[in-house]
């Protein structure tokens, strides 16, 4: 007897719907409702759209910015350091010891989340190691923690290897012969990393910036603990709402803002990139033409 | 500290409808939302238990607690533990508010058996069916605490609670960096704005914040008055928020001892904690907040739908006796409302006890918060402020 092919699929429907598509529908129901009062959380009896006017007002929309800033800061940082690591470790690192290296970026990822991040909160107090070092140097005390640069480096480093993994994976696949071959065809290594390796790792660099990206906009411990009331972020703001405010109708406005502006930032950043290499990409399909 | 003033909890008319017709739409919600997964992993549990009552049968293998941080010296858990066989598990909040909003969340279901709220609370989470009644009988050594803190106006007959701890709300401040000397909440504003300002933290607690503007200018904290929550609210945002650089409700955890922040409103027991712990202890200042302040009541209470009722009874009981309340009084740094357990502690020679005991003079500087229908204004004007603080 065949069974059809779709059955295959039907675990992963399965699992989508009741912990993806459910969950976030209800999280929309909740945002049109409101809060009935202090030891309720949240009504659905009369409908709006009030909340959404709640989480613009210019208060809780600095806090947006805020994230949005940390978000692509932090994730461009990410890229720009992890560029060129990962090719590091891809093309110029001998087979056998990329094993090693792959290890020392992934054992720190197995650490818990929130105890390296308060591992930062004791290097930067001005009390701190890295302070006191200053110091001996003749700097001042240290007056990182509880900054928005304090959240960007705790970021950067919680993150980072969610960048580095599909980018080497991306420059472990490219034939090192297509390298070869550029540089036999006169192109300099300036032109072989633009003309070649970057678009041949394009699917791994895309990867990599929804990978850090997506997290780091929802993230809520590295703000909390190096943030203080200064490096705020919306993670935050939707945790405050939830757990003390109790206002889940507020929270939920503010959690479906949140998935519309990551939504939007990489809409916005995917056109501009399609954009952008526009001109190449027409060139390239009239030489194909041409020969 | 007793004769309260009246306890108004749920008094908005408005309210009181929607509360009780909150019930019936919550289940609505339930069925509604029955094929989202969190509905669905939450009809694993019934969401209505039946009570379990304790009868002084024999003590579970675990105790679950639920209260605010660092809030029980060690040594005491460690030593029911190690006599009675239940192993704790401790959970902590930053304010009754989360509290609420986690034991109304789970409608009986949280798996806490021991909560620990504020008096002023309790009368409201009785109501909302989320305490269950103590059964005093198996709380004998009820007997060593001080008559003058059972009985409390939100409590009249212990029913639901036994006093766990009391303070009050003040500051401190780095004498390294700020070299005058404060005294009151005025002094703790005009130094958030100058030398302090970017290194103030104040407390991650709605009321503490619109507090410290109503105590500075002699406004009753627990006012409902739209304009002086008008003000409050202007105070918080605009002149407060540019200078915080953090809401912290346990600055002696980490503050006080990495000498991160200069300034911080903090509760006395916590700010003796982060000044012994200090590798510096002299350069902190402790102020009681002053022309008025805080005087807070915390509670051992059971949750509804607790597992370990007996367990939750038996530790009860177990902390009230002397020794233990002397031991936790040392940890924690609050009075917990034994009978004669000042000059237990003065006999002992515990240190920094100024931080702990209080003159009768001062005393009659600090008021009993109360939960008024401007609670929901006073949470919204905290979120306002954290956010500006962050912009």
């Amino acid at each position: 007897m065949r069974r059809p092919g779709w059955l295959l699929a039907v675990p992963a429907w399965v699992w989508l719907l009741v912990f993806f598509v459910a969950p976030v529908l209800q999280v929309l129901w909740f945002s049109f409702g409101y809060k009935p009062g202090i030891f309720g959380t949240h009504a659905n009896d009369v409908l709006s759209f009030d909340r959404y006017a709640e989480a613009v007002t210019p208060t809780f929309f600095a806090t947006f910015q805020n994230t949005l800033w940390v978000g692509i800061a932090g994730t461009l940082l990410c890229l720009v350091i992890a560029l060129p690591v990962a090719y590091w470790m891809a093309a110029k690192v001998p087979a056998r010891h990329r094993g090693v290296l792959l290890a020392l970026v992934l054992v720190p990822y197995w650490t818990n989340f929130l105890i390296r991040t308060i591992g930062w909160q004791i290097i930067l107090s001005p009390e701190g190691a890295l302070s006191h070092l200053g110091q001996a140097l003749g700097f001042g005390p240290l007056d990182l923690l509880y900054t928005r640069p304090a959240v960007l480096l705790g970021v950067v480093y919680n993150y980072l290897p969610l960048m580095i993994l599909p980018l080497y994976v991306a420059f472990d696949r490219v034939d090192p012969a297509l390298r070869e071959a550029s540089k036999d065809l006169g192109a300099d290594r300036l032109r072989t990393l633009f003309g070649v390796t970057l678009p041949l790792a394009q699917p791994g660099i895309i990867a990599g910036i929804v990978l850090v990206f997506i997290p780091l906009m929802g993230d809520y411990i590295t703000p909390t603990v190096l943030g203080g009331a200064r490096g705020m972020m919306v993670g935050q703001l939707v945790a405050s709402q939830f757990q003390t405010a109790q206002n889940w109708a507020l929270g939920a406005a503010m959690a479906v803002l949140l998935i519309l502006v990551i939504a939007a930032t990489l809409g916005i950043a995917a056109l501009l990139a399609w954009l952008v290499t526009l001109p190449f990409r027409a060139r390239r399909r009239l030489r194909l033409g041409e020969a | 500290m007793n004769g309260q003033p009246e306890i108004r909890i749920l008094a908005s008319r408005a309210a009181a409808p929607r509360i009780a017709a909150g019930i019936s739409r919550r289940r609505f919600l339930e069925l509604a939302a029955a094929v989202g997964a969190t509905s669905a992993l939450a009809a694993c549990t019934p969401t209505s238990r039946p009570q379990v009552q304790a009868t002084g049968g024999p003590v579970e293998s675990e105790l679950s607690i639920y209260s605010w941080g660092d809030y029980d010296a060690p040594e005491v858990l460690d030593a029911f533990t190690a006599s009675l066989g239940a192993a704790i598990t401790m959970d902590a909040f930053n304010s009754n508010e989360e509290m609420i909003a986690k034991l109304t969340a789970s409608k009986g279901t949280s798996g806490y058996d021991i909560v620990v709220p504020t008096g002023v609370f309790i009368p409201g989470m009785a109501e909302n069916g989320l305490l269950t009644r103590l059964n005093l009988d198996l709380i004998p050594n009820i007997e060593h605490m001080d008559p003058a803190f059972l009985r409390q106006a939100w409590d009249p007959q212990n029913d639901y609670s036994i006093c766990k701890a009391w303070g009050t709300t003040g500051f401190v401040y780095d004498k390294t960096v700020i070299s005058r000397e404060l005294k009151t909440w005025s002094d703790f504003i005009d130094a958030a704005k100058n030398e302090a300002s970017g290194k103030t933290s104040v407390l991650d607690d709605p009321a503490e914040i619109t507090g410290i503007y109503f105590w500075a200018n002699g406004i009753d904290w627990n006012t409902t008055d739209p304009a002086q929550l008008d003000a409050a609210e202007k105070f918080a945002v605009e002149e407060l928020a540019p200078h915080i650089s953090n809401f912290d409700s346990y600055p002696g955890g980490e503050a006080i001892p990495q000498a991160s922040q200069v300034l911080m409103q903090v509760w006395n027991g916590d700010a003796r904690i982060g000044i012994l712990n200090s590798p510096d202890p002299d350069r902190w200042q402790w102020v009681l907040g002053s022309p008025a302040t805080e005087l807070w009541m915390d509670n051992w209470a059971i949750a509804a739908g607790a597992p370990h009722p007996e367990a939750a009874h038996a530790f009860i009981n177990y902390v009230l006796t002397p020794e233990n309340a002397l031991a936790e009084l040392d940890y924690i740094g609050y009075h917990t409302g034994a009978a004669g357990i000042e000059d237990a502690a003065r006999d002992a020679e515990l240190e920094m006890l100024d931080l702990v005991f209080f003159t009768p003079e001062q005393i009659a500087t600090m008021n009993n918060g109360e939960v008024t229908e401007a609670q929901a204004r006073i949470v919204d004007i905290w979120n306002k402020a954290k956010a500006a603080a962050g912009a």
